[in-house]
């Protein structure tokens, strides 16, 4: 593998790891403000110890998000110096409104952590909203950022050069909208099933129910909500493609030649030599109706673009496919979860618990899946149609080494904080009261 | 104009990183040299003075690069292609310090794992301001070589040279004992009886290490005739600013013993700002100075639409960030510390 090979990977590894973090990042702490109302408001302590529980977590992703993001900010330069030089001032403006977002989450953090019997309540209280509206802030805006790779606006390209730019339009870039809602929605679905997940499974357990149950419900219900919604916004994402990045579309549908009325794959095995898929369930017609909204609209090709502007085919097929299946199911468990709350006589059957339970990590598999859409679907661009990835890297060789270096560390933090995620809920099981 | 309002926000996060962010490496060096027992009163106290703006004091860094590539992207081109190695080591440090100071502080089971989190987080606090230093340093040495030709350097000779070399290891020296000496100065004013007489000890004599420190270095690049070093030392700004900074080592050192705690923390602060200022002053805007040649900052910054609406964002977003931000000191440092204060779950 060459040089741009390891960059690639080493962006690919890196940001998947901090997305994670990123997602619980933005979402735990409104489950912690939930639990912490309920204190407030019933003042049953079952309530306070799940808040301080959760503020443990909520603290230790926090800082593992921040240090895995400060180490991202240098990468984007590092890795590829060439895109920074001049895309950095195009997309600098959501970039140092971020900035001014994790300032305000820092701030909020610090005075809810160490605000308990120190601060007046309800202000202590807002504190924690405070760190969760500006966690989402953060990534709606670094998603802009994203965006604007997809669908790069508010410049001109004259030899070479970024002229005439307009940051105010490359903040709202065509992309921007559709893709920070699905983010947003599915930072909301995953986490709130990781996390009911896990509380389902200490109910299977047996380990404090009562507690359990009460997270499993302000989890899951932030999650179901957002699981409901994703299809929906996952189909405006998916038309917008079809307009702006037809390519990308093609290859999500592994959809190689230019048909009116194009069918709809389900499944299959992609033969990029042969430029076929096999083993496919077929749906006429659906793919030319997802797209466009009209049964026979022509859909294009992979066939009909240049060879040298074609991303990989079967990974970008592959990943869309486990994330529109990963939806499908959490759709499913989102309307059994309400249904529950009518029919009580379900919470009894162990194969309620089980469901959540298994669902628990699949989420994260969703958004991983989809940023391998969005990222790999872009490919060979780093700047959709104006920069080549190739282009951007760092001229420094010896990629490799700083590969496997990031992998090494992160390897490592990703098991010790899910070790001291274990501890926690044994910690939290075995407390008395 | 609104150049101005740019450059006085970098200059601004620098001067608040390399102070802020210097008391919080600083802590950890103070606690790698201490006696065992010293240890764990460090590590309490620290917990309670640094935890509540501990995030946001490294923040400024990430604010600090982000205008540096929204700004001056044809310079902090340069930074980050030719720094790229100590800058991961950087990375490295601030990763691995990090997650030790909040597994310390948040593991649900205080047991005999407490003794790697405590060393990882010591070690890291001591190489980390080195290697950052060091990226300093190297700016500034003189020694960066610029090429697009592969065929006639080494490897080594671009990216490990340049920022491996003894005037960059002490300049990373220099900055790793300003941190401690920072640190040391900042938290005679947090503390109270016995703590606090052992952080004035403590501040004497990383006030020492650091002006020998700081010495060696002029002395090394004065010996070798590094540019910058030759600058520095005939810019009558940059000697009158150093010397101030001398100076005021005599009120700093009363201020210690008698054990003031605002005006130990306004002089170290105000030190800092001179020893900054020295710096910057000899060579701006030329703050590269490779081997062949300098390379100005103010060269091929980004177009005014987007310094226009960069500086408007900072004024907006410092508007809203340093209220707070003081708030929050105010709320939990700068007043007294009650007694029973444990931070949480009490
Ligand atoms: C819980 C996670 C999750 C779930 C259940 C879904 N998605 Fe998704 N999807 C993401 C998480 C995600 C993501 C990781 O957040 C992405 C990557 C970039 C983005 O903005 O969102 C994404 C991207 C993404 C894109 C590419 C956007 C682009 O490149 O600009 C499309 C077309 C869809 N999704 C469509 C769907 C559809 C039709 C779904 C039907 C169920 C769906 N997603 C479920
Ligand atoms: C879609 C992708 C991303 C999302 C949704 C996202 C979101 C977030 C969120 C919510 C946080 C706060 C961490 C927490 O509360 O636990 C965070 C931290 C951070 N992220 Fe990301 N991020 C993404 C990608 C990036 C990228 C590409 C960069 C680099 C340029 C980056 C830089 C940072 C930095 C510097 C921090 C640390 C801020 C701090 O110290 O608090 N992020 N990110
Ligand atoms: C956090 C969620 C994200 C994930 C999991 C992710 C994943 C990936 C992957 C898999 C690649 C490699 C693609 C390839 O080379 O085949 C990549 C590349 C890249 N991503 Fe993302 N991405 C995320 C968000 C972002 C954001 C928010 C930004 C920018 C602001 C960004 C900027 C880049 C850049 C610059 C590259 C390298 C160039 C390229 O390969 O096109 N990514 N990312």
């Amino acid at each position: 593998m060459e040089n741009l090979d390891y960059a690639r990977l080493q962006m690919a590894f890196t940001l998947g790891f901090h997305i994670i973090f990123a997602c619980i990042g933005m979402v735990m702490p409104f489950f912690m403000v939930v639990s912490h109302k309920k204190w407030l408001n019933t003042r049953k302590p079952v309530y306070l110890k799940l808040t301080k529980a959760w503020q443990k977590g909520v603290a230790i992703f926090f800082v593992t998000g921040a240090v895995s993001g400060t180490a991202l900010s240098f990468e984007l330069g590092m890795l590829w110096p060439e895109f920074m030089k001049h895309a950095g001032p195009v997309i600098g403006m959501p970039f140092s409104l971020e900035g001014a977002a994790f300032f305000v989450e820092a701030i909020a953090l610090g005075f809810y952590l160490y605000g308990w019997n120190k601060l007046p309540e309800t202000f202590h209280w807002i504190t924690g909203i405070i760190i969760g509206i500006s966690g989402v802030a953060s990534g709606i805006l670094v998603v802009s950022a994203n965006a604007w790779m997809n669908s790069p606006t508010g410049f001109d390209v004259i030899d070479g050069n970024f002229v005439n730019i307009d940051p105010v339009a490359a903040f709202l870039n065509d992309a921007w909208f559709t893709q920070a809602l699905h983010m947003t929605l599915a930072a909301f679905a995953a986490t709130g099933f990781a996390v009911a997940g896990i509380h389902a499974f200490q109910i299977l357990r047996n380990k404090k129910p009562e507690l359990h149950k009460e997270a499993f419900k302000i989890a899951i219900f932030f999650g179901a909500v957002a699981a409901l919604l994703q299809p929906l916004s996952g189909d405006l994402s998916a038309k917008d493609i079809a307009e702006r990045q037809p390519v990308k579309l093609a290859a999500m549908e592994a959809h190689y030649e230019t048909k009116k009325g194009a069918p709809l794959y389900i499944g299959g095995i992609v033969d990029e030599e042969n430029k076929e898929v096999t083993h496919k369930i077929e749906i006429p017609k659906a793919l030319s109706f997802l797209a466009f909204g009209d049964f026979d609209a022509e859909v294009k090709g992979l066939n009909d673009f240049p060879e040298k502007d074609l991303p990989p085919v079967a990974i970008v097929h592959y990943a869309f496919q486990t994330m529109v299946g990963i939806g499908t199911l959490m759709m499913i468990a989102a309307l059994i979860f309400f249904i529950s709350l009518k029919k009580k006589s379900w919470l009894n059957n162990r194969k309620y618990w089980w469901l959540f339970a298994i669902l628990s990590p699949l989420g994260f598999v969703a958004v991983e899946a989809g940023w391998v859409v969005t990222e790999v679907g872009r490919q060979p661009w780093i700047v959709y149609n104006i920069m080549r990835t190739s282009e951007a890297v760092t001229p420094m060789p010896g990629m490799k080494y700083s590969f496997f270096l990031y992998v090494a560390v992160y390897i490592i933090l990703a098991v010790t904080v899910t070790w001291l995620m274990k501890r926690q809920i044994k910690v939290l099981n075995n407390s008395i009261g | 104009m609104m150049l101005y309002v740019v450059l006085f926000f970098t200059f601004f996060s620098l001067f608040l990183y390399v102070l802020l962010g210097g008391a919080d490496f600083g802590a950890g060096i103070v606690e790698l040299f201490s006696s065992r027992n010293d240890r764990q009163l460090n590590r309490d106290t620290i917990y309670k003075v640094m935890g509540p703006v501990w995030e946001a004091n490294h923040i400024w860094l990430i604010i600090l690069i982000v205008i540096l590539w929204i700004a001056f992207p044809v310079y902090f081109n340069i930074i980050i292609i030719y720094l790229h190695i100590p800058l991961t080591l950087v990375l490295l440090g601030i990763t691995i310090r990090g997650v030790a100071f909040i597994f310390r502080h948040y593991d649900a089971v205080v047991g005999a794992s407490q003794v790697w989190y405590n060393r990882m987080f010591r070690f890291s606090s001591l190489i980390t301001p080195i290697f950052l230093g060091m990226c300093f340093g190297t700016l500034v040495s003189g020694k960066i070589v610029i090429t697009e030709d592969y065929s006639e350097t080494s490897f080594a000779e671009i990216f490990m040279f340049p920022w491996l070399n003894v005037f960059t290891i002490l300049t990373g020296l220099f900055y790793a004992s300003l941190c401690a000496f920072l640190a040391s100065t900042l938290l005679i004013g947090e503390t109270t009886g016995e703590i606090r007489k052992l952080y004035s000890k403590k501040s004497a004599i990383f006030t020492i290490v650091l002006v020998i420190m700081g010495g060696l270095l002029l002395a090394y690049g004065l010996w070798n005739k590094v540019v910058f070093v030759q600058d520095f030392l005939s810019n009558a700004y940059s000697l009158s600013a150093v010397s101030l900074s001398a100076l005021i080592l005599i009120p700093l050192w009363k201020a210690i013993k008698e054990q003031h705690s605002l005006l130990t923390r306004f002089y170290a602060g105000f030190q800092v700002l001179l020893v900054i200022f020295a710096a910057v002053n000899t060579h701006f805007p030329n703050l590269i100075i490779t081997s062949t040649g300098d390379i100005n900052m103010m060269d091929e910054t980004a177009p005014d639409s987007v310094i226009r609406v960069l500086g408007i964002s900072l004024i907006i977003g410092g508007g809203i960030i340093l209220p707070g931000l003081f708030h929050l000191m105010k709320s939990f440092n700068m007043i007294s510390i009650p007694k029973n204060f444990t931070g949480e779950d009490d």
